[in-house]
């Protein structure tokens, strides 16, 4: 799976917060999306999910654009988004379902998938349960499950980190590679860059709606001449340019 | 404090305004208008039924001043940081609570003499009970009522039980007896005890309050709860901010849902119909459109309110379902399903138009109950059936597009 944006340009409104914005996400590949507060990383997430509509520019997935084909368009995405969405009427085993029902996938087998990561995240016997009697990091965990048991080939997680305990965090990494090693690619946006350091193969460092600069960490030091430098050094050296 | 009231009350009051004008702007008003002219229909065509005092006369006056003296609670405004920031200026709040009294006593003087009002007709010719003591007997269920308002002050204070019993139940068992012996006999005894009651209570009232301490966590939660049993009722007619609706598991309905098969086709009719069973808000609201249509047809007997209730309701209804529709619309995952945008409305046209088939066949039966099987009865069911087909399948679907 091949993800490309193209001289993407929109965001809300009137305003324009991306500015041709161009990179690529390769097959099997796990990248990282940084850059920050307000520098455009959930809005171009936005844009891929189909969320919002791109002013100018364009976002293929294998060559296809979300007007190609709506619905094969989307299969091939997965989302979790920052802050979780869940239907506050449905129970944990029910939104199982309805997304089963809503990407067309296999009963049995996607079943035993997400049983396999509601165990992992310790949330095989809340089946019954509502949103309302989940925490914060639970909703988040039913929101990967909901993600990762689908068929998507493009996973697209927006700020992962934060409000996972350690463990969870550390299996969310496990089932990225999982997937990584069966020839998905997965897109991260996040603050935390020590972890997404050592998981990610490239970066694209975001700065005002347009990418500084992508590549791997090698690459990345190079272009910013810090070649004893880390992600975060790397980070603070953008975000000082601006001054 | 007496500003910081004042300031409260004016906030509190547009709110109030800006929800009623909401109100009165739907047309759910409409069956209001027909639901008041039909049971004022019924109540006149009732009282003409009435020819001789009957003994279950004077107990249902007894009963219904009982139960309007219920009516209305303290306004104390006090809001959540108040525990916070005004902590250090609980003294003085003796003053504010002495202004949220104060207007909070008026609603309940509106009700209690309109209900008085209203039910004297009942009183004089079932009851048998003189102009003069039906006026006087309000007169006393008023100044009661005040004694209960100073009462809930005292709740603010902890200094609201006696003898193991909260002062509310003790005052409630006292209007009791005092109602029964007024009306039995001499109607001058509530409106006296009331008056030396209040005298005392009033006399006391800020020795008492100052033997306390002010109850923050309890007083806000009563506000809260109170502003929250406002909100609900506002947002049966309109969309209040902050109000959720509660979500209860239902499990007992859960046989309703064997018939959707789980399938991609069969996305949303899955989300929606849990979600109308479980939410409180929608299926509350066609739980209770649904028993006021039917009882309204159980009573009235001319043919054309109950076609228009029939009718009306049926409509009114369907269109109070296009709000959920809207809120499911808002979950953003939703949106991203590679599901086609018209099997939404697909679905959803599905589950209004079983809902309305269900209001339909229950206000067949009362129809079939009030005009048995004649001509009149198939006439109303049928323009039913008429209004169900319309709204279920032209009237919604073509909403629901201007939504998505």
């Amino acid at each position: 799976m091949t993800l490309e944006l193209k001289e993407l340009t929109g965001g809300y409104g009137q305003v324009s917060v991306l500015k041709k914005e161009t990179f690529t996400v390769e097959d099997g590949q796990v990248v990282g999306l940084i850059g920050l507060n307000g520098a455009g990383k959930s809005t171009t997430i936005k844009h891929i999910i189909g969320l919002l509509t791109p002013r100018g520019g364009q976002i293929l997935i294998d060559g296809m654009s979300l007007q190609d084909n709506v619905e094969e368009y989307r299969k091939k995405i997965a989302y979790v988004p920052e802050m979780p969405i869940l239907y506050s009427e449905l129970t944990l085993k029910e939104h199982i379902n309805l997304t089963i029902m809503a990407y067309g996938l296999d009963h049995d087998k996607t079943w035993e998938k997400a049983h396999e990561l509601l165990k992992t995240f310790r949330l095989d016997n809340k089946l019954d349960w509502f949103p309302q009697n989940f925490s914060k990091g639970m909703k988040q965990k039913v929101m990967i499950v909901c993600a990762f048991m689908t068929d998507a080939r493009l996973f697209i997680i927006d700020e992962p980190f934060t409000g996972l305990d350690p463990l969870a965090v550390n299996d969310l990494l496990n089932i990225v590679e999982e997937k990584k090693q069966k020839g998905c690619s997965v897109l991260m946006s996040t603050h935390v860059l020590a972890t997404v350091q050592d998981h990610a193969d490239k970066f694209i460092l975001l700065n005002h709606g347009q990418v500084r600069a992508d590549g791997t960490l090698d690459e990345l030091k190079e272009k910013f001449d810090m070649q004893n430098g880390n992600l975060d050094d790397i980070y603070i050296k953008m975000s000082n340019e601006d001054q | 404090m007496t500003d910081l009231w004042k300031e409260r009350l004016r906030r509190h009051q547009l709110d109030q305004f800006k929800y009623l004008r909401l109100i009165f702007n739907d047309n759910f008003v409409l069956a209001f208008i027909v639901l008041i002219g039909a049971l004022g229909f019924w109540y006149s065509n009732f009282l003409d039924t009435i020819n001789q005092v009957n003994i279950f006369g004077k107990p249902i006056v007894i009963i219904l001043y009982w139960l309007i003296a219920q009516s209305g609670s303290v306004a104390t405004l006090l809001e959540e940081p108040d525990s916070t920031f005004l902590l250090v200026k609980e003294k003085d709040f003796y003053d504010y609570f002495k202004a949220a009294k104060n207007y909070s006593s008026m609603l309940p003087i509106v009700t209690i003499a309109l209900v008085g009002f209203l039910m004297s007709p009942f009183a004089f010719k079932a009851a048998g009970l003189s102009v003069l003591s039906i006026v006087i007997l309000t007169l006393g269920v008023i100044v009661y009522k005040f004694t209960m308002i100073n009462f809930e002050v005292f709740g603010i204070y902890g200094k609201d039980s006696f003898k193991g019993m909260s002062a509310k139940n003790w005052l409630n068992l006292l209007l009791l007896a005092l109602l029964i012996v007024s009306t039995y006999l001499s109607s001058f005894v509530l409106v006296i005890v009331a008056v030396i009651l209040l005298g005392v209570v009033i006399s006391k009232s800020q020795a008492i309050c100052e033997s306390g301490q002010l109850q923050w966590q309890s007083a806000i939660a009563k506000e809260n709860q109170r502003m929250f049993r406002i909100k609900r009722f506002y947002n049966l007619f309109t969309d209040v901010p902050g109000v959720n609706s509660k979500i209860r598991r239902r499990k007992w309905l859960d046989f309703l849902f064997k018939g959707i098969k789980q399938e991609q086709g069969n996305t949303y009719l899955y989300l929606f119909a849990r979600g109308f069973v479980r939410n409180n808000e929608y299926i509350g609201l066609f739980f209770r459109l649904t028993v006021i249509q039917a009882i309204m047809l159980c009573l009235i007997d001319n043919f054309y309110i109950s076609l228009i209730v029939e009718m009306l309701f049926i409509y009114l209804v369907g269109f109070q379902l296009k709000p959920y529709f809207k809120e499911t619309m808002q979950n953003l995952m939703q949106r991203i399903y590679p599901v086609k945008q018209a099997d939404k409305i697909k679905d959803f046209t599905k589950l209004s138009t079983f809902v309305l088939f269900v209001q339909w066949l229950i206000s067949a039966f009362a129809i079939l109950y009030k005009f048995s099987f004649s001509m009149n009865s198939l006439i109303i069911i049928a323009a039913g059936l008429a209004v169900l087909v319309f709204v279920g399948y032209f009237y919604i679907p073509r909403q629901l597009k201007k939504i998505i």
